[in-house]
């Protein structure tokens, strides 16, 4: 278990000593229990830095936005950033390594383990609690959380209020950083992909009722887009405008732009932008699970990436973020990739 | 009497075999189903899974990308590329419920003219049992 | 007018409305959704606050204008669609989500007025119910001018009592649904009304929420364009549509027209909610963005709801539902920012 003492002296340490420029980790909101992410660009800020089971964010998707304002910079400062990474996100900056789009230099990962357990799932939570108030969950040295509401501290079984994918987590403690706080967590889950089976066995009738249901309520607010680390492209094909358009951008180039997908939230344009989504994160997503948190219309997105996860890994036996000097899966192939499905 | 349906199928044919293929037969008079709308595409590389959601939100009711054999890519590993994309373009299709039998790969090269009418004719025989597809076709 | 409506006989009521369509809240696994409710029997009015308000029925994400095709001798044909609205009752709407339709009214209404929006809205009957308990733990109605039993915008608004109902009709078309089943009502005795009254003001000290002194931030935004306190503040925002589409008060739209084929010309023009929290909503053609970055996107949302707005039309363009907290993923949460902007510089 990592003690959040040594979290913060660890962070205070290169905070101080000018290693880092600032640190992006977590911190208690003004109202409510599930941490929310911070800033910390002086030491003494770092006293409201916090690690408990509601740290559920993947802090990388923040590396995005400190790539884009580096390169808008003329003389940016080169210190790397120091970010809190749990064992998901840490593979999360190995995609991102792997293509390039950071260097190690930086980030200064201040690695955390999560243990025995995982993150809280605030649906399950508060299906769990019913109305109550809580005020503080925390990690225990078994496989549960103490959480604290007015009525006093209770011990929940983990199993009861944790995300599904942690239960389907294979590392969870970091497999790169800096520092490593809490430990390794190796663990060897009995079906890293169990939760897709129900889904799986479902007859193809039954599978497009599934999907139509959830889809169509899809409002096209793109925070599953917007919150991956992965997402990083400048240039998205639902985008209305292309960003590739600079002021010398000739009128016919921009006039001849393509409408793959249109705005309008129906069914058929969902599907595209979901499906193209999913396409686009096969091999890269770490099963951080965010687009699913963030997703204000409860769709359960993670189904489509850990199904992507799944056939890499029976196809093309690819394992995501564990490897960062391997090509990446869609830019590489073996002369005995499945092809029994070609006529 | 209730017409016979005629399925629309959308073929991404590489330039440098396939379509060449699709020419082929053509010039040979040989006989095939009219059910085709050819798309000539570079390499089957060049086929981004956004082009296949786009023909099925368009309407069509089978997409076939056809490229050449291993090996005799004209740009040496297109085909490859594409057989990993399309296998996973596959799983996920028919993991959100679309007939799997909708969506097809074949390797046709120049000289199989033959072996192009057949895999049309098989895909619209097919096809046709499955009727119109109104899965991901523009709605509304 | 004034009645009590047993709890038993609300299902009655509603198969005596048959002749409107009807939304209310359903339950769904881990949210609640107005939907189109088919069977009177299965209404529940114990909902906590809905995913999206009932914007989503009066002022629809996604809605056609007119399709359009090339006809022969290359005319263009114009045609407008089979009207679908039909006069609607929405059920169990809360105070802040009615508060939300009278200012989108606002919006809509004056130099333009929109045809589409008010076509639907004039057909729109709202009954609300009264927030006995808050439900959002981020409701925060009382300080943005509202309250858990506002009658603002509302047709008809119903106060649960023990085994009742303590049904207000304020207009004409109220009075109209509850005479359809004027049987079933009943005349309220004093001790209802005093029931009422005291549900009431139970209901307000049940808010958790608050922002003292908001009418300091109006004025003080004038000046604030250039604070650097929308970058501290925006930092974590991922610039995701949530916080907007979900308000019942915002309004931003888009007009598209939605092409099936290009020879012969054939497609639709259609309105669909826009978002000024996505980087391309300001985006012009030329490349250039006026609003770059979040921090400026963070400041007109805040500017929008709590400057322009108030001098445009006299009232907050926020009516505390807490939806924007509730859901944004990041946990940006309004009422902290309007605090940063209150104490700002003291
Ligand atoms: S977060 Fe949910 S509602 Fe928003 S675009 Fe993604 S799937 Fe749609
Ligand atoms: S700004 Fe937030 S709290 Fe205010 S009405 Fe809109 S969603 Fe509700
Ligand atoms: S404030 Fe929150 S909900 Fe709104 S755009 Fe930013 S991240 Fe999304
Ligand atoms: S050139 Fe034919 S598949 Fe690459």
């Amino acid at each position: 278990m990592v003690a959040l003492e040594d979290l913060k002296q660890e962070a205070k340490n290169v905070l101080e000593g000018g290693t880092v420029k600032y640190i992006i980790g977590y911190k208690k909101p003004a109202v409510g229990f599930m941490a929310v992410p911070a800033f910390f660009h002086k030491p003494e800020d770092l006293d409201a830095l916090v690690w408990d089971p509601t740290c559920v964010h993947n802090l990388v998707l923040f590396l995005k936005d400190e790539k884009k304002k580096k390169l808008g910079q003329k003389e940016p400062d080169e210190r790397p950033v120091g970010i809190v990474v749990k064992g998901c996100d840490s593979r999360a900056v190995n995609v991102l390594l792997q293509e390039n789009y950071i260097d190690r230099e930086n980030v200064y990962i201040l690695g955390v383990s999560c243990g025995k357990t995982g993150m809280v799932d605030l649906k399950k939570v508060r299906k769990y609690f019913k109305g109550k108030i809580i005020s503080q969950i925390d990690f225990n040295e078994n496989e549960s959380f103490t959480v604290t509401t007015t009525e006093g501290k209770v011990e929940v079984p983990a199993a009861d209020i944790f995300a599904v994918r942690c239960t389907e987590c294979i590392t969870a403690s970091p497999v790169i950083h800096d520092v490593l706080l809490g430990g390794d967590s190796v663990r060897t889950p009995e079906n890293p992909f169990g939760s897709l089976e129900e889904m799986e066995s479902k007859s193809q009738g039954q599978k497009w009722d599934f999907w139509q249901e959830q889809l169509t309520k899809c409002i096209r607010c793109y925070a599953c887009r917007s919150i991956c680390p992965m997402c990083y492209c400048d240039e998205c094909v639902v985008d209305t405008i292309n960003f590739a358009v600079y002021p010398d951008t000739p009128a016919e180039e921009k006039a001849q732009k393509i409408k793959w997908v249109e705005k309008s939230p129906t069914t058929s344009e969902n599907f595209i932008y979901h499906m193209v989504r999913a396409i686009h994160l096969a091999g890269r997503c770490v099963d951080c699970a965010e687009c699913e948190r963030a997703c204000p219309m409860d769709i359960p997105l993670r189904f489509l990436n850990k199904k992507l996860e799944k056939e890499s890994k029976k196809l093309f036996d690819y394992d995501v973020g564990y490897d960062t000097e391997i090509p990446s899966l869609i830019s590489s192939f073996r002369d005995e990739d499945p092809e029994d499905f070609i006529r | 009497m209730t017409e016979e349906f005629e399925p629309k199928i959308v073929a991404f044919l590489c330039k440098w075999c396939s379509s060449a293929g699709s020419d082929l037969a053509g010039v040979s008079r040989m006989e095939y189903p009219s059910n085709v709308i050819p798309i000539q595409v570079l390499c089957s590389g060049s086929v981004s899974p956004l082009y296949i959601l786009s023909a099925f939100n368009k309407g069509a009711d089978g997409v076939l990308v056809s490229g050449c054999h291993p090996g005799d890519c004209h740009y040496i590993k297109g085909n490859y590329y594409s057989r990993r994309r399309i296998a996973l373009l596959k799983e996920l299709l028919n993991f959100i419920g679309l007939e799997p039998e909708r969506f097809k790969m074949s390797w046709v090269s120049a000289a199989e003219g033959t072996k192009y009418t057949e895999v049309i004719k098989e895909f619209v025989d097919e096809l046709k049992p499955l009727g119109a597809q109104t899965k991901l076709r523009r709605n509304g | 007018m004034e009645k009590i409506l047993t709890k038993k006989a609300l299902p009655q009521w509603l198969i005596k409305l048959n002749a409107y369509q009807i939304y209310a809240p359903v339950k769904k696994e881990n949210h609640w959704s107005y939907e189109a409710l088919d069977k009177p029997e299965s209404i529940r009015l114990d909902h906590l606050n809905t995913i999206q308000s009932p914007k989503m029925i009066i002022f629809p994400q996604r809605e056609v204008f007119f399709e359009f095709h090339n006809a022969e001798g290359n005319t263009l044909v114009m045609k407008e669609p089979a009207s679908e609205s039909s006069a609607t009752v929405i059920f169990g709407v809360r105070p802040c989500d009615a508060a939300g339709v009278t200012h989108q009214d606002k919006v809509f209404d004056g130099h333009f007025k929109d045809l589409y929006y008010w076509k639907r809205r004039n057909q729109t009957i709202l009954v609300g119910l009264a927030c006995n308990t808050p439900p959002s733990p981020h409701c925060f109605c009382l300080s943005v001018g509202g309250s858990p039993h506002s009658t603002a915008g509302f047709d008809i608004l119903m106060t649960e009592l023990e085994d009742s109902y303590y049904v207000e009709s304020f207009s004409k078309k109220g009075d109209t649904l509850i005479s359809l089943a004027g049987d079933i009502f009943s005349t309220p005795k004093e001790n209802d009304k005093k029931d009422k009254e005291k549900a009431h003001s139970d209901s307000e000290k049940k808010l958790k929420r608050h922002i003292k002194d908001l009418e300091t931030v109006p004025p003080k935004l004038k000046d604030m364009f250039d604070s650097p306190l929308w970058e501290e503040e925006s930092l974590s925002c991922i610039q995701c549509g949530i916080c907007t589409y979900l308000c019942p008060t915002c309004h931003c739209f888009d007009i598209n027209d939605e092409k099936d084929s290009s020879s012969p010309l054939s497609g639709k023009r259609v309105r669909t909610w826009d978002n000024c929290q996505f980087p391309d909503f300001t985006m012009h053609s030329s490349g250039h963005n006026p609003r770059p970055d979040r921090a400026s996107r963070l400041r007109q949302r805040i500017m929008h709801k709590f400057n322009y707005f108030v001098t445009n039309y006299k009232a907050y363009q926020c009516t505390g539902c807490g939806r924007c907290i509730d859901k944004c993923p990041v946990g940006i949460d309004i009422i902290e920012v309007l605090e940063k902007v209150r104490d700002y510089g003291k």
